[in-house]
């Protein structure tokens, strides 16, 4: 009687057959794995993922300078709004050039809240008393915004401020959209009355501004 | 002798085989199904030594400060040096790991950060879209604000995008207050009280004004129950939604 063998022709086209796919599977998963890497991995094949476009964060040989992200052309004009027009120095001139047209409603406070709350709350705080974390920090202390000094200022130089900035405090014109920079005005209003003040505001509704004219 | 003649030479023929898939399938396993889309866990070394931890984390700088076009725009773009200069041209602005930032100030030259999530180029992703439907940035770039360096936290694969757009519920986390994500009057908008998990407003189609207009509020009516972005714009699994 033949001894049969465990190891015949089939068991070993079993194996060599399986082989190939274990190691495939096997480099699928470890693929999977997310290893912490510094490098970006290498792409044999990468289809058309990297395609002749500037992506945000790349430099591009297109420009001297190798900014992707670019100034805009001479003479351009904001689709929204206004380029705000005044330097620092020029507060005076904000009360006449600029007015305080939004209607204050739960809507806007809402919105002048959350705008507070992301581009002002690191130095000002969130009550405004002016200690906020960067300010623990090392930054140069805001005086308070719930003060008589602060309720005493009028809406439109409250809006020069945030769109100029002020001596230390920088500029937030490039951040905040027109009507957004209006809305925390509205906001600081609020939380001055809240702290029992009276503000100065010397907002015009756009009712009336809208009757002069035309 | 075990095997026969013939035998023999399968496994010859078998082991040189063996060691050609050693070879190719390997790496096309791991290469094939590792590329800089899925890179989960790259977290590539930058010019400059940049922390969220410290940043929003610790300085609770909401990540709106720095990200800002994310609500108005598909990019949400890293900063620009003049964004870094706003607290460092006071705090510690001497300081060595400052110098880059500095340079790039004053001789108005970009500071190439490296960048850690990439797309396709033939698949488009719209964060403004994300934004406005008060998704917070963790469901998708997991908690930042505790991160040292960035990586990436999820395979960018269609798979995941799709997953989230069948069923939001499970992977959405409502929007927090460290992102800035604007959640209208009430800012428990996004989340189901009950539940606590997100639920999805109705929003309004991509081409709607922007928030500087304000004649329209931001979503109104709230369907609970019906989770998905069906209703809108082209729908989340038309083709064309992601590869216009
Ligand atoms: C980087 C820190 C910082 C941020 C962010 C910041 N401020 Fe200020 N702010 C200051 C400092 C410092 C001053 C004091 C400037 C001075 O007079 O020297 C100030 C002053 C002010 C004043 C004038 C107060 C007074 O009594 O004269 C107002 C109003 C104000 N900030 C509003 C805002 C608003 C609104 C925002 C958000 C859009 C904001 N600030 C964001 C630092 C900051
Ligand atoms: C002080 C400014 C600042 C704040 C606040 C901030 N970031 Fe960033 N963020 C950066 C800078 C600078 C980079 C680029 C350097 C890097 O990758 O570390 C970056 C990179 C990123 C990236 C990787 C981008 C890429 O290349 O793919 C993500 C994701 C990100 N930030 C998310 C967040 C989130 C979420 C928050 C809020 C929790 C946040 N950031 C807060 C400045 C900031
Ligand atoms: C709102 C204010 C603010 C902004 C904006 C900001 N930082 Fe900072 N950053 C700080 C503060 C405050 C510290 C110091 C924390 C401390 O003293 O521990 C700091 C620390 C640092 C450090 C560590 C410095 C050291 O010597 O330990 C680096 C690096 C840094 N920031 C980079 C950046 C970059 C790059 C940006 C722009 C994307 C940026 N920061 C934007 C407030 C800010
Ligand atoms: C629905 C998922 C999702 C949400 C929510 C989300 N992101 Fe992203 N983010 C992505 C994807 C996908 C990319 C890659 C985009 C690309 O390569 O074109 C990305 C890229 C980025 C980048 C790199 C620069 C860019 O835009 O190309 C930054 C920075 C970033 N996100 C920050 C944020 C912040 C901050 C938030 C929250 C306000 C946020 N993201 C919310 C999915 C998301
Ligand atoms: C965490 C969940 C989540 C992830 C992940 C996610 N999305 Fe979305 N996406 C949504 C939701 C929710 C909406 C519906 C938003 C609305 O109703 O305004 C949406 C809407 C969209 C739309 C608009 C669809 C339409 O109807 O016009 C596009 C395009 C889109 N997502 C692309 C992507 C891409 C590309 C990715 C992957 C890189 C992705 N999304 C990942 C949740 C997600
Ligand atoms: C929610 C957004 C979204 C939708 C909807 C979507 N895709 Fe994709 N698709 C992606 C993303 C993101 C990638 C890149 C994935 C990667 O490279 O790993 C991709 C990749 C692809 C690829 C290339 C795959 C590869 O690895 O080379 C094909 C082909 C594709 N999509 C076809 C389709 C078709 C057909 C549909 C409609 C049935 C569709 N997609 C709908 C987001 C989407």
């Amino acid at each position: 009687m033949e001894k049969k063998s465990i190891i015949n022709g089939k068991t070993i086209f079993g194996i060599i057959l399986a082989i190939p796919v274990v190691l495939f599977v096997a480099g699928v998963l470890s693929a999977q794995i997310p290893w912490f890497s510094e490098k970006p991995p290498l792409e044999f094949n990468s289809d058309m993922d990297n395609q002749f476009k500037a992506k945000t964060q790349q430099g591009t040989s297109f420009f001297a300078d190798r900014a992707t992200s670019r100034p805009p052309v001479e003479g351009t004009v904001p689709r929204e709004g206004s380029k705000y027009k005044l330097q620092m120095n020029e507060v005076a001139s904000a009360d006449s050039l600029y007015k305080n047209t939004l209607v204050k409603n739960d809507f806007v406070l809402a919105r002048g809240k959350n705008r507070f709350n992301t581009f002002c709350l690191p130095c000002h705080g969130a009550d405004g008393k002016g200690q906020g974390k960067v300010v623990q920090k090392g930054f140069a202390p805001p005086p308070s915004l719930v003060v008589q000094k602060a309720s005493d200022y009028t809406d439109s130089k409250i809006f020069h401020i945030i769109s100029a900035g002020q001596g230390v405090m920088p500029k937030y014109a490039d951040k905040l959209s027109e009507v957004d920079r209006w809305a925390v005005v509205h906001y600081i209003r609020s939380i001055q009355e809240k702290n029992g003040l009276k503000p100065n505001s010397n907002q015009q509704l756009a009712l009336s501004t809208s009757t002069k004219g035309e | 002798m075990y095997f026969s003649k013939k035998l023999e030479n399968q496994i010859k023929l078998g082991g040189l085989l063996v060691a050609a898939a050693v070879g190719c399938l390997f790496l096309t396993g791991y290469f094939g199904f590792n590329n800089r889309v899925a890179d989960k866990g790259y977290r590539p070394e930058q010019p400059v030594p940049f922390s969220h931890k410290l940043h929003a984390g610790e300085l609770e700088i909401s990540c709106m400060y720095c990200h800002t076009g994310v609500e108005q725009s598909s990019h949400s773009p890293v900063p620009s040096t003049s964004t870094c200069m706003n607290c460092h041209s006071v705090v510690k602005s001497d300081s060595p790991k400052i110098k880059l930032v500095k340079e790039s100030y004053e001789n108005n030259t970009p500071i190439e950060w490296k960048r850690i999530h990439y797309l396709p180029g033939y698949a488009h992703f719209n964060h403004s879209r994300h934004i406005r439907a008060m998704i917070d940035c963790a469901s998708c770039h997991g908690q930042v604000e505790t991160m040292g360096v960035v990586h990436q936290e999820n395979r960018l694969s269609m798979g995941w995008c799709l997953d989230c757009h069948r069923n939001p519920e499970q992977y959405i986390v409502p929007a927090r207050p460290i992102s800035g994500i604007f959640t209208g009057v009430d800012p428990m908008n996004a989340v189901n009280k009950e539940t606590g998990k997100y639920k999805l407003a109705v929003s309004k189609p991509i081409t709607s004004p922007q928030f500087g207009q304000y004649e329209t509020e931001i979503p109104k009516t709230i369907v609970e129950g019906i989770p998905t972005p069906k209703h809108a714009g082209f729908g989340p699994e038309n083709c064309s939604a992601c590869h216009h």
